[in-house]
């Protein structure tokens, strides 16, 4: 209490009133105050960016040996063919990648075993320099299974390429 | 005394020191910043819409092919939805529920005379349809006397063995009129753009094959087109009020023996007062027939012959009525000045989306070579126009030269700054000081104007416009304005601004503003061209539209684009 006494008697004690300048410390402090309110108010705000999206999948041509790499293994995607129509199935890694129940179809044409409903090895087409599996003998129960999963792929995951038989790259597609 | 005190004391006595030299200017300085503050804080607005939504504009699509760029959609239409391909016109009894029609020419008339369907306080409401003639003289066309125009000349065309029109018509409501008879009736409609010479107007009739011509005389070089042309079957002539008098179906002597002229007042005031009241029956009803148009590219070179089918222009329509907001729909309450040649499809297709919406139309046969938005607006006051570039440019010009003060410039760079800030500021003291101060006025009444269509046409001659013209356009006209895209082989617009898109950018290609996403109707892919590759970093290349609304479903619109960040389109 003491000091505030003092004080109160010392700040009494002085001279003169305040002053009646524009340009005193105090008045520059409150200009630099005002400066800054206006700039950070009246500045235009930059336009929103977003972060580039994901480059898009280029479309590719696939023979059954380049698609074998694309297995889900070494942190590649997890494709599989069915009918000539490569889906990137990287989604369902935990059924279609490695240690998945569908394992055996990564990187293959998975045709034949959807149709049968088979996930055994043999199902899938031992030459992968052959001609692409014909389908020709299946029931129709089992083509429609096999239509059945192609409409949920469709679906669920991305088209992106096509399974040609190895030579074929080349040639026109006739159907579409 | 410990260190801390003297601190303690030091800091109390500069403080009590620094408040002492608190004087009157202070204060004055003090209430200021406090006023100013204040003021900030209670005139913030939220943007207009979502920044996000400007960020990313249109959606890319995951895959894409070799040698292209990925396809690109409208958000609203995404990628494994149908394009938007129709109206969904509901008819008389079907379910408040069911999907609709796609519909076609013909049910924009019969909706724009059934007026309002809604319910609410609008229902029922029609459009008013106006022609403004010379600069003052304002004449209204009842609903009622079009429907039989469009009877009466449909069915005339028709007795006398019509089947592929030629409209060759200034802006105007027999120009249209025409359209939906050719619609109602059967007939293949051919718009060709007015004001051009014999020789080129021959040889698009020779095109089209077009065996009836509907026209206006002093613009239609009658003499030549008979002898030279000699399909021509019938011609009707559209006179004025001032020279109907005259006997216009007498042919002269030696020339055009074989064909049938008559004038459109004839055909309708010389039929029975109760004959053509009703439109053609909904049931049963054929389907529509094509409309060909002629696409303008630069002075010299031979107009572009599209057909468009009728589901192309349905589509387009649709996709237009979609790109305006709901809460900004067009409706009722507007009044929509076509101030471009309706022979292009952009403002055709807007005309008829004006008149699906119920919205009045008023046709002025000299807006499209109108030097400004002033002009072209004379004698009315449009809240909505389909503008000519070359008319805003002349019409910015103009009014960045009457700001002129330092306080105009400053209030015009404030209410930029505002518009950068996605606000588009349309109440409260400054706008409205702006309003009155600054803004020139178009059209009788000030402040009605709100929207503005703008459209670049690929291989046109049109100028270009850049965003920051834009920007100042927006402020200038107080309307908001949709620039879009437009090309020979697409109905309607490709791709166009979005509504509440303000943005400004630096530097852009060619001083042309980007053209916004593409419409719900229309899908676009780049192609690999010259020296512009696709790659994952950017997509570039000849611009190929998809779609409902595109003429033979595909189309590259011999133009070289690319897809800027935000995914919008741009001239590259």
């Amino acid at each position: 209490m003491d000091y505030v006494q003092q004080r109160v008697a010392q700040e009494a004690a002085k001279e003169g009133g305040a002053s009646s300048a524009l340009f005193t410390p105090l008045n520059f402090l409150l200009l630099g105050l005002v400066l800054y309110t206006t700039v950070s108010f009246l500045k235009p705000k930059a336009p929103i960016t977003l972060p580039k999206e994901e480059p898009a999948v280029v479309f590719r041509t696939f023979t059954p040996r380049t698609l074998l790499p694309y297995n889900g293994e070494n942190g590649q995607p997890v494709y599989l063919a069915v009918r000539g129509r490569v889906f990137d199935v990287s989604r369902g890694r935990n059924f279609y990648g490695p240690g998945g129940p569908y394992e055996n179809f990564a990187g293959r044409d998975a045709s034949r075993g959807l149709a049968k409903g088979s996930f055994d090895e043999e199902m899938l087409t031992k030459d992968l320099d052959g001609p692409l599996d014909p389908l020709t003998d299946l029931s129709r129960d089992e083509l429609e299974a096999m239509a059945g999963w192609e409409e949920r792929f469709l679906e669920k995951y991305l088209v992106v390429g096509k399974l040609v038989a190895v030579g074929d790259e080349d040639k026109e597609e006739s159907k579409e | 005394m410990g260190f801390f005190d003297n601190l303690l004391l030091s800091a109390d006595e500069g403080i009590t020191g620094l408040f002492a030299q608190w004087n009157i200017y202070s204060s004055v300085i003090f209430t200021f910043l406090a006023g100013f503050v204040t003021y900030q804080i209670a005139t913030r607005q939220e943007p207009d819409t979502h920044p996000f939504l400007l960020a990313r504009q249109a959606q890319a699509s995951p895959v894409r092919q070799p040698g292209e760029s990925p396809v690109y959609r409208s958000q609203a239409a995404p990628h494994g939805m149908p394009l938007n391909a129709g109206l969904g016109v509901k008819d008389p009894g079907a379910s408040k529920w069911s999907r609709g029609r796609d519909g076609d020419l013909r049910d924009i008339w019969r909706q724009a005379i059934a007026g309002v369907q809604e319910e609410g306080p609008a229902q029922g409401t029609k459009g008013r349809i106006l022609t403004v003639e010379g600069v003052q003289h304002v004449v209204e066309h009842s609903l009622d006397d079009l429907t039989r125009q469009i009877n009466l000349i449909g069915q005339h065309i028709l007795d006398q063995g019509g089947n592929r029109v030629a409209i060759y018509l200034p802006n105007s409501v027999e120009l249209m009129a025409t359209l939906f008879a050719c619609a109602f009736y059967n007939l293949t409609a051919i718009i060709l753009p007015f004001d051009q010479s014999a020789d080129a107007v021959i040889s698009m009739l020779r095109r089209s094959a077009a065996d009836t011509v509907v026209t206006a005389p002093g613009s239609f070089p009658f003499d030549v087109v008979v002898k030279s042309y000699s399909s021509l079957r019938q011609l009707i002539w559209v006179v004025d009020e001032g020279s109907k008098h005259m006997d216009w179906n007498e042919v002269p002597e030696g020339t055009g023996g074989s064909v049938n002229v008559s004038t459109w007042q004839d055909i309708f005031s010389e039929a029975p007062v109760t004959s053509g009241k009703e439109l053609p029956p909904l049931e049963n009803q054929s389907e529509p027939r094509d409309v060909t148009i002629f696409w303008q590219g630069k002075p010299g070179e031979t107009e572009e012959m599209v057909r468009f089918t009728s589901a192309n222009l349905i589509s387009a329509v649709a996709a237009q009525l979609f790109s305006v907001p709901t809460v900004k729909r067009i409706g009722p309450s507007d009044l929509f000045l076509p101030a471009d040649s309706l022979a292009n499809t952009h403002t055709l297709v807007l005309t008829l989306a004006a008149f699906y919406s119920n919205a009045s139309v008023a046709f002025n046969s000299a807006a499209p070579q109108a030097a400004n938005l002033s002009i072209a607006a004379t004698g009315i006051s449009p809240t909505i126009i389909a503008a000519t570039p070359a008319a805003l440019l002349t019409t910015h010009q103009e009014t960045t030269k009457t700001f002129s003060t330092t306080v105009a410039k400053d209030l015009h760079w404030l209410q930029t700054r505002s518009l950068k800030d996605g606000i588009f500021p349309e109440s409260g003291f400054l706008p409205n000081y702006y309003q009155s101060a600054f803004r020139p006025t178009f059209g009788t009444e000030p402040g009605k104007l709100r929207l503005v269509f703008a459209a670049e046409r690929i291989g046109g001659d049109t100028p270009k416009l850049s965003s920051s013209v834009l920007s100042d356009l927006r402020l200038y006209t107080g309307a908001r304005i949709i620039y879009a895209l437009t090309a020979a082989k697409v109905a309607g617009a490709v791709a166009q601004t979005g509504f509440y898109d303000y943005r400004v950018f630096e530097n852009e290609k060619q001083g042309c503003s980007h053209f916004g996403p593409p419409t719900t109707s229309v899908e676009i892919v780049l192609k690999d061209k010259d020296g512009y590759k696709n790659s994952d970093e950017l997509s570039q290349g000849e611009i190929i539209a998809k779609g409902p609304c595109v003429a033979g479903k595909v189309a590259s619109l011999g133009a070289v684009g690319y897809i800027r960040d935000d995914h919008t389109l741009a001239y590259a």
